[in-house]
């Protein structure tokens, strides 16, 4: 039997962590989702997630700092930038993510970049 | 076959009497007397300021200048500004040398004097800085050494703000074609300047390629290519903006591009096993602190490209009735028969084209005259980009080169069948 994916989505909402793990879980991944940007190295080590998507702007510790801490140990993981605005895009450091998505109640553009990371998946 | 050394005896020589050292950073060089000043003390001080311990050396690996260059380099080398800079004097006074490298004449030549330098020195990190920068700061040599040094990685690439219509060949083929055939984005793979370990340095002069075009402007792809392809742990690191002698992508960029495209095509030649499994692909981490800064202007002269790239559409019709596929040069006529002031020539098209000519390139006999019949429609499509871009700004110019990118990723299918059917 194939184990699921697994995919961490990390944000400050609880609304949007809420609507990921619906949604995404209804594509049939398994949902991780954490509100504390802070422990987020310390669930990457335990539950190794296959994806993670990562809100931009967090009042414990900003998405775009959390993304370097992310690339700095572990170059292979994919990790995809939400935000509601897309002046992040902008950011020289958005562009260590492999994807950047802005974002909106539909997920659909999300989840085709996921279905996407996981056919290329090198 | 071991290749001859790039090393006269001179240098040999100087490189002997210092023995050992932790740090080599090189300067390739040629007429560079109006610049080099600026990039010597900007390596002396950055060395002294980041690495006041280590036993560092600076090399300027020069092609026969007849101009001040290397004198300039020598003085300003071996001047004693550090107080002048708020800048302690380094623990071991630093080394430096300055030679003419034999070989063929081309960066490439001057890289490998370098690498040999570095490696008879037994050196944990070495970087590589170009002649002609304006922009650099001694903060450049943190970027490019510390990556190596404190974080072990094997080989970091420059991260530059670069105005939208600088560094053409990078935006159009290097960058686009390297990310889809190998899967890493290094969004500067021919940046010039670089930082490299002492392991990968030994990778690169154990090479067989000393008689080609990475002996010129092959080098700077070469090495990134080499260094993803063999697993090395790659970063970027972030030095704001890239300054240095403009270069109009309607001047004669001739035997760059010939260079640069020639040695990407040889490299897939090389690496076929390796790019032929990947598909889509990943980011690489950029390091450094990130600011605003402006990279400065370059005027560009689109009507010159576009008369170039309609008269190379009829001086090598027959080229391009031999090279690309029938639905390609079909699309291709097309687009020649609209060009003008706006030119559009659509990205999947010239993806394809890059395409066909790589799969091509790789039987032709006459491979210089298969790489000059590509470049008029370098220039149409450079046309193209700069009348699609020109009402945008640089980050807006970048959106622009990613779309071109995720065409070249998901045409990939096309080149592999395409490939096949060389095979065949």
């Amino acid at each position: 039997m194939e184990t699921r994916k697994k995919i961490l989505s990390i944000d400050d909402e609880e609304n949007i962590r809420l609507l990921l793990s619906c949604e995404l879980e209804d594509e049939g991944y398994e949902v991780i989702s954490l509100g504390d940007p802070q422990q987020a190295m310390e669930v990457i080590e335990k539950e190794h997630p296959d994806i993670v998507l990562l809100d931009i702007k967090m009042p414990q510790l900003s998405g775009m700092e959390l993304l370097k801490m992310i690339r700095d140990k572990y170059y292979d993981l994919p990790v995809i930038l939400l935000s509601a605005y897309s002046f992040y895009k902008r950011d020289v450091a958005a562009m260590a993510s492999d994807y950047y998505v802005v974002k909106s109640a539909d997920l659909t553009e999300l989840k085709k970049l996921i279905k996407k990371i996981f056919k290329t998946r090198l | 076959m071991t290749a001859p050394s790039a090393l006269n005896n001179e240098t040999r020589k100087s490189v002997a009497a210092i023995a050992r050292a932790d740090i080599l950073v090189g300067i390739p060089s040629y007429n560079n007397e109006k610049t080099i000043g600026h990039v010597t003390e900007a390596i002396k001080l950055g060395l002294a300021k980041y690495y006041p311990d280590a036993r560092a050396v600076i090399f300027n690996s020069d092609g026969g200048s007849e101009d001040q260059t290397r004198a300039v380099f020598e003085r300003i080398a071996k001047t004693d500004s550090y107080d002048t800079f708020f800048i302690s004097k380094p623990r071991h006074p630093l080394e430096n040398i300055s030679g003419r490298y034999i070989g063929i004449p081309g960066k490439g030549s001057a890289f490998k004097a370098i690498f040999e330098a570095a490696q008879l020195l037994g050196v944990k990190a070495c970087a590589v800085l170009d002649s002609d920068l304006r922009s650099i700061t001694p903060e450049w040599i943190q970027l490019l050494l510390a990556p190596v040094l404190a974080k072990d990685y094997g080989y970091v690439c420059p991260f530059y703000r670069r105005y939208k219509y600088d560094g053409t060949i990078t935006n159009s083929i290097a960058y686009p074609f390297t990310r889809a055939l190998y899967g890493r984005r290094v969004r500067q793979p021919i940046g010039g300047d670089f930082g490299f370990s002492g392991k990968l340095l030994d990778l690169y002069l154990a090479q067989d390629v000393w008689d080609t075009d990475v002996t010129r402007f092959g080098i700077d792809i070469w090495m990134t290519t080499t260094a993803i392809v063999n697993g090395f742990k790659i970063c970027q690191s972030f030095m704001g903006a890239k300054i240095h002698d403009d270069k109009d992508p309607g001047a004669d960029l001739g035997p760059m591009f010939i260079q640069v495209v020639g040695t990407i095509f040889n490299l897939m030649g090389t690496y076929e096993s390796h790019w032929r499994k990947v598909s889509g692909s990943r980011p690489t981490a950029i390091l450094g602190f990130q600011s605003e800064t402006e990279p400065k202007p370059l005027k560009v002269d689109v009507s010159r490209m576009t008369a170039k790239f309609t008269e190379g559409m009829s001086t090598h019709l027959d080229s391009y009735r031999r090279i690309l596929s029938a639905e390609v040069l079909a699309k291709l006529l097309e687009v020649a028969e609209m060009a003008g002031e706006n030119m559009d020539f659509p990205k999947a098209l010239w993806t394809n084209v890059v395409f066909d000519y790589a799969v091509f390139y790789q039987q032709a006999p006459d491979r210089q005259q298969v790489l000059q019949s590509l470049i008029p429609l370098y220039y149409g499509f450079i046309s193209s980009f700069v009348h699609e871009t020109e009402n945008l700004d640089d980050y807006q110019a970048e959106e622009v080169i990613e779309e071109l990118c995720q065409v070249y990723e998901d045409s990939k299918p096309y080149l592999l069948k395409r490939w096949g059917q060389k095979k065949s």
